[in-house]
C-alpha cells in the first residue's frame, strides 16, 4: 500500500515537472490575440497583421496564430505571406479542415497552375490519416494510452479473479498497440515535415535556372505564391522541384521556407 | 494700204495657188539634228493621189512606228485639194550623217521621188537594241517566209540564271518569238513547276509588250508571255518541262493579182502550234559550314531593324515590339522568327505586313512583324536581340545580324486585372471567386514558445516512460508478494505476530474494561493462537510440553521459554484464581514482550 502511494505520488511530481512545457503561453500575448481578433472582425486588418505579428516576434507560436496571421495577410492582399503562413499553420494541424480550405481557396488565386503529382492511393490514404491529428494532440494520445495500458497491465498482476486477468491483458494489449499506433505516427508526422521542406516563392516573377548561377540558362519561369519543394541548398540558392519533377535552382531571397 | 490693195493681193495669192496646181511629193523631218536613241519623225507627203509608195532604205535607224498613212482633202469653192503623207517615226541608232534617200510614188502614171533629208545624229541617250514601249509587233518583221513556221515563230524558256543555291531567287521568262503576224495566241499548256515556289511578275499592261530583239542573228519581234520568279525548294537538277502555245498566224502570199499588191497582198490564216523546248536549272544545297543557329532559309541579300512602342509600362498592358526585314530575296517564304521574348510575356502571334514587289530583277521589299507582348508581372526585363542570319548567294556565305536589345520596365499593374490575368480555364476557381477564405480562429490560441514542443522534449519522454516504470515496479513487487506468500510456513509465521497483537489487542480492551477473567483468556488465547501458528501445531494439539519442545527445536533462548510457559501458567492460573503478585497491565506487557522477543529471535 505504501509502495502504491509512493508511485502515485511520483507520477504527481513528474507531471507538475512536465507540465510547464505545456504551458499555454503568458496572459500578455493571449490579451493582444484577442485583440487582434476584435480588429479582424472590425476590418482593420493592418491593426490586425501589428498585432499577430508582434505575437510572432515575441516567439509564440500556434496554428490558430498562423492561420489567423495568414487571414490577415491575405485580406491585406498579400497572398504569398497569406500561404506562407497556412502552411506553417498546417505543418502544427495538419487535419484542420479551416487551414486546409484556406490553402486551396488562395492557391486557387495564384498565378501558376502546379498540379498535384497522382499518389498511389494507399499512400495518399496513408498520408490524410497520418496528418489528420496535430503532433501535440499524438502525443498527448500516447502518452494516455501508455498510462491505460500500464494500469491495465498492472490490474492483471495483481487481479485475482481469471475473468479479470484476462480482460485486463487484452486491453492492456490493445491500448499498448493503440500507444505503438500514435507514437508511430506522431514519428511519422515528424519525419514527412522534415523530409518535405518546403517554400513558397515569394518574387512575382522567378526564373528557374539548371545551375546555381544567374548566368545559367533558364529552365521555367514560377511565380509569386507558388509552393515549391526544396531538395537542396547550395551558397545562395535552393535547389527546388515542383510536384510534376521539374527541378532547378532559384535564389534563396526569392522564398520563404515554410 | 487701201482695201483694194489687199484684195488685189489676196486675189494675187490664189491665182499662184493655182499655178502651183503640180503634184509635189515632199520629204520632211521632224528635226534634222538628233540624238541617238531619240525618237524623231520623218513625213512624206504629197498633195494629190498616188499609189505605189516605196518608202526609202531605212536601215541606218530603227523604225519603231510607221509608215502611218494619213489622208486629208479639202475643198474650197468647188476645187478639191487632196493631200496624202507617210509617216515613219524612227529612232536614231549611230552617231552620224545621214541621208535618208528620196521615196518614190506613182501619180497619174507618172513615178515622182521626193527629196533627200540629211539628219545629223549627235550623241543621245544609249539605244536600246530591243526597244520596248511599244504595243504592237513591227509589221516591218512580217515579211517572212512561209512555209518555214518553225524558224519564224517559236517559244523560248529563259532563264536569268540557271545554276543556283537552294532558296536563291531566279527568273523564268516563256517568251514568244515571231517574224510572223499573229492573229490570235493561246496558252496551252504551262509546266507546274514543281519544286519551286513561284511568284509571277504582275505587269501593270493588260497586253503584251512587245520588243524586238536579235536571237542567232535574225530579228525578231518578241513578247514576254509571262515572268515568273522561282525559288528552289530543294536542291538537285530540276527540270521544267516545256509550255505550249496555239497560234493562229496570218501569212502572206505572194500574188501576181495587182489588186492583191494594192492591197498589201494577199494573206492566208494558219494555226500553228509551238512548244517550248525543256530547260534544267541546277540547285546547288546551302553550304552547311558556317550555318549559323538562326538560319532558317533566308536566302538573298537582307537588313533587319526593330523598335518597341514603349520601355516601360504596367503590367498587363500592351507592348508593341515591331520587326522589319528588308532586302531582296526570298522574303515571303520567311517563317515565324525565332524571338527572344521573357517567358512571362505573353506573346501573341504577330502581324506581318509585306510590302514587296516582284519585277524582273526579283522579289525585294520590306516585311513587318508586329508582335503584341502583354506582360503579367511586374520587374525589370530585357528583349533580348533578335538574331536573324541569311544566306547571301552571291557571295556564298552566310551573314548575322542582330538587332539591338530593349530594356522593359514594368510596373505593378491594377490589382483586378492581375486575377483574371492567367486564370487557367482548367482551375474551377470560377465557382469559387464570389466566396471568402474562412474566417479566423477565435478559441484558444493554444500559443506557446517557439521550440518548446511538447512532442519530442524530455517531459514527453519522461511521461512516455512513467507508465512501463509503473509496471516494472507492479511487476516486481507483486513477485516479491507471491514469492512470500508461497511459503504457507513463513506466511503463517509472519502473520503470526499480527496475530498475537490481534489477541492482544482484545485483550487490551478488556483490561481498559476492567473484566479481569475475560482479560486472561485473552492473553493466553492470543499467545496460543500466536504459537499456533508460528510452530504450525494446530491449536487443539497445542499444549505446555510441546510448545516448549517446538520452541527449543527452534533453539529459542531457555530464558524466553521459561517467561512464555511462565506466562502461560499464570494466565491458565488467573483464570481459576486471582493473582495478586502482578497486575494486568504487567501481564500484557510481558506477553508483548515475548511476543516480540520471540518474533525478534525467529
Amino acid at each position: 500500500m505504501i509502495l502504491k502511494m509512493k508511485l502515485s505520488r511520483l507520477v504527481f511530481i513528474l507531471v507538475i515537472l512536465v507540465m510547464p512545457s505545456l504551458s499555454f503561453g503568458n496572459d500578455n500575448a493571449n490579451a493582444l490575440f484577442l485583440k487582434a481578433n476584435a480588429y479582424y472582425t472590425k476590418g482593420q486588418y493592418k491593426e490586425v497583421l501589428g498585432a499577430y505579428r508582434q505575437i510572432v516576434d515575441e516567439g509564440y507560436q500556434s496554428a490558430p496564430l498562423y492561420f489567423n496571421l495568414g487571414n490577415a495577410f491575405y485580406k491585406t492582399g498579400d497572398i504569398p505571406s497569406a500561404l506562407l503562413y497556412y502552411e506553417k499553420a498546417h505543418k502544427l494541424a495538419p487535419g484542420d479542415d479551416d487551414i486546409n480550405f484556406n490553402i486551396r481557396f488562395v492557391n486557387s488565386r495564384t498565378t501558376d497552375k502546379v498540379g498535384q503529382n497522382p499518389e498511389f492511393f494507399l499512400y495518399s490514404w496513408w498520408k490524410t490519416f497520418m496528418l489528420n491529428f496535430s503532433i501535440g494532440t499524438l502525443s498527448a494520445m500516447s502518452i494516455v494510452f501508455i498510462f491505460l495500458a500500464s494500469a491495465m497491465l498492472i490490474l492483471y498482476f495483481f487481479a485475482t479473479s481469471v475473468s479479470l486477468k484476462k480482460a485486463s491483458f487484452y486491453t492492456s494489449l490493445l491500448l499498448s498497440f493503440l500507444f505503438a499506433l500514435t507514437f508511430f505516427i506522431a514519428s511519422e508526422q515528424t519525419a514527412y515535415f522534415e523530409g518535405h521542406r518546403q517554400a513558397i516563392v515569394f518574387t512575382s516573377s522567378v526564373s528557374v535556372k539548371n545551375s546555381p548561377a544567374n548566368s545559367s540558362n533558364a529552365l521555367f519561369v514560377i511565380h509569386d505564391g507558388t509552393k515549391v519543394n526544396i531538395l537542396e541548398t547550395n551558397n545562395g540558392w535552393l535547389k527546388i522541384a515542383l510536384p510534376y519533377g521539374n527541378e532547378g535552382w532559384i535564389k534563396a531571397a526569392d522564398a520563404k521556407e515554410i | 494700204m487701201s482695201l483694194r490693195h489687199y484684195i488685189l493681193s489676196f486675189l494675187l495669192i490664189l491665182s499662184g495657188r493655182l499655178f502651183a496646181q503640180d503634184v509635189k511629193f515632199t520629204a520632211s523631218a521632224s528635226q534634222t539634228q538628233v540624238g541617238t536613241g531619240e525618237q524623231f519623225e520623218i513625213t512624206f507627203s504629197l498633195n494629190g493621189n498616188g499609189q505605189y509608195f516605196s518608202p526609202p532604205n531605212l536601215n541606218n535607224f530603227q523604225v519603231v512606228g510607221g509608215p502611218n498613212v494619213s489622208t486629208s482633202m479639202e475643198s474650197v469653192n468647188g476645187n478639191t485639194t487632196i493631200s496624202n503623207a507617210y509617216s515613219y517615226e524612227l529612232v536614231a541608232v549611230k552617231e552620224g550623217d545621214y541621208t535618208i534617200a528620196p521615196a518614190s510614188i506613182v501619180v497619174n502614171g507618172r513615178k515622182i521621188s521626193s527629196n533627200s533629208i540629211k539628219i545629223k545624229v549627235v550623241k543621245g541617250r544609249p539605244v536600246q537594241q530591243s526597244n520596248r514601249g511599244q504595243n504592237g509587233p513591227d509589221n516591218s518583221i512580217t515579211e517572212a517566209k512561209p512555209g518555214n513556221l518553225a524558224k519564224s515563230l517559236f517559244l523560248r524558256t529563259v532563264l536569268d540564271k540557271d545554276n543556283v543555291y537552294q532558296g536563291q531567287q531566279l527568273t523564268l521568262t516563256y517568251r514568244l518569238y515571231t517574224r510572223v503576224g499573229i492573229v490570235q495566241s493561246q496558252l496551252d499548256k504551262l509546266p507546274d513547276l514543281t519544286g519551286f515556289w513561284n511568284e509571277e511578275i504582275k505587269t501593270q499592261q493588260q497586253q503584251v509588250a512587245w520588243h524586238t530583239e536579235v536571237y542567232k542573228g535574225v530579228k525578231y519581234n518578241v513578247a514576254d508571255v509571262k515572268q515568273i520568279i522561282l525559288f528552289p525548294e530543294h536542291s538537285g537538277s530540276i527540270k521544267i518541262d516545256p509550255f505550249e502555245m496555239s497560234f493562229i498566224v496570218r501569212v502572206a502570199q505572194q500574188s501576181g493579182d495587182v489588186f492583191d499588191q494594192l492591197f498589201g497582198g494577199s494573206f492566208q490564216d494558219l494555226k500553228y502550234s509551238a512548244k517550248s523546248l525543256p530547260v534544267t536549272i541546277h540547285v546547288k544545297p546551302l553550304p552547311e559550314t558556317g550555318k549559323p543557329d538562326s538560319f532558317s532559309g533566308a536566302v538573298g541579300n537582307f537588313t533587319i531593324a526593330s523598335s518597341v512602342d514603349k520601355t516601360e509600362l504596367k503590367a498587363n498592358e500592351a507592348l508593341n515590339y515591331k520587326v522589319k526585314i528588308s532586302g531582296s530575296g526570298n522574303i515571303k517564304l520567311l517563317k515565324n522568327l525565332n524571338t527572344n521574348f521573357p517567358p512571362d510575356f505573353e506573346k501573341y502571334d504577330p502581324k506581318v505586313t509585306d510590302s514587296v514587289t516582284e519585277s524582273e530583277s526579283g522579289v525585294a521589299g520590306t516585311r513587318f512583324y508586329n508582335y503584341l507582348l502583354i506582360p503579367r508581372h511586374e520587374g525589370n526585363f530585357t528583349i533580348e536581340p533578335f538574331k536573324f542570319s541569311y544566306f547571301n548567294p552571291s557571295t556564298g556565305r552566310y551573314i548575322s545580324l542582330a538587332t539591338k536589345p530593349f530594356p522593359i520596365k514594368v510596373n505593378k499593374g491594377t490589382a483586378e486585372s492581375n486575377v483574371t490575368a492567367f486564370s487557367d480555364a482548367g482551375k474551377q476557381d470560377v465557382k469559387l471567386l464570389d466566396k471568402d477564405i474562412r474566417f479566423i480562429k477565435t478559441g484558444d490560441p493554444d500559443l506557446h514558445r517557439q521550440g518548446s514542443e511538447f512532442y519530442g522534449s524530455a517531459g514527453y519522454y519522461v511521461l512516455l516512460l512513467v507508465g512501463p516504470l509503473l509496471c516494472l515496479l507492479a511487476f516486481n513487487y507483486r513477485n516479491w508478494q507471491q514469492k512470500n506468500n508461497s511459503d504457507i510456513v513463513k506466511v503463517k509465521s509472519r502473520r503470526a505476530g499480527k496475530v498475537a497483537a490481534k489477541h492482544l489487542a482484545s485483550a487490551q480492551k478488556e483490561l481498559i474494561a476492567g473484566n479481569k477473567n475475560e482479560f486472561y483468556e485473552a492473553i493466553f488465547r492470543g499467545l496460543y493462537g500466536y504459537l499456533s501458528d508460528k510452530l504450525n501445531i494446530a491449536y487443539a494439539d497445542l499444549n505446555r510440553d510441546k510448545i516448549s519442545a517446538a520452541l527449543k527445536a527452534k533453539s529459542l533462548n531457555e530464558g524466553l521459554i521459561t517467561r512464555l510457559l511462565d506466562t502461560l501458567d499464570l494466565c491458565e492460573m488467573a483464570r481459576y484464581a486471582p493473582v495478586r503478585h502482578i497486575s494486568e497491565q504487567q501481564v500484557f506487557d510481558k506477553s508483548k514482550g515475548i511476543i516480540n522477543d520471540i518474533e525478534n529471535e525467529t
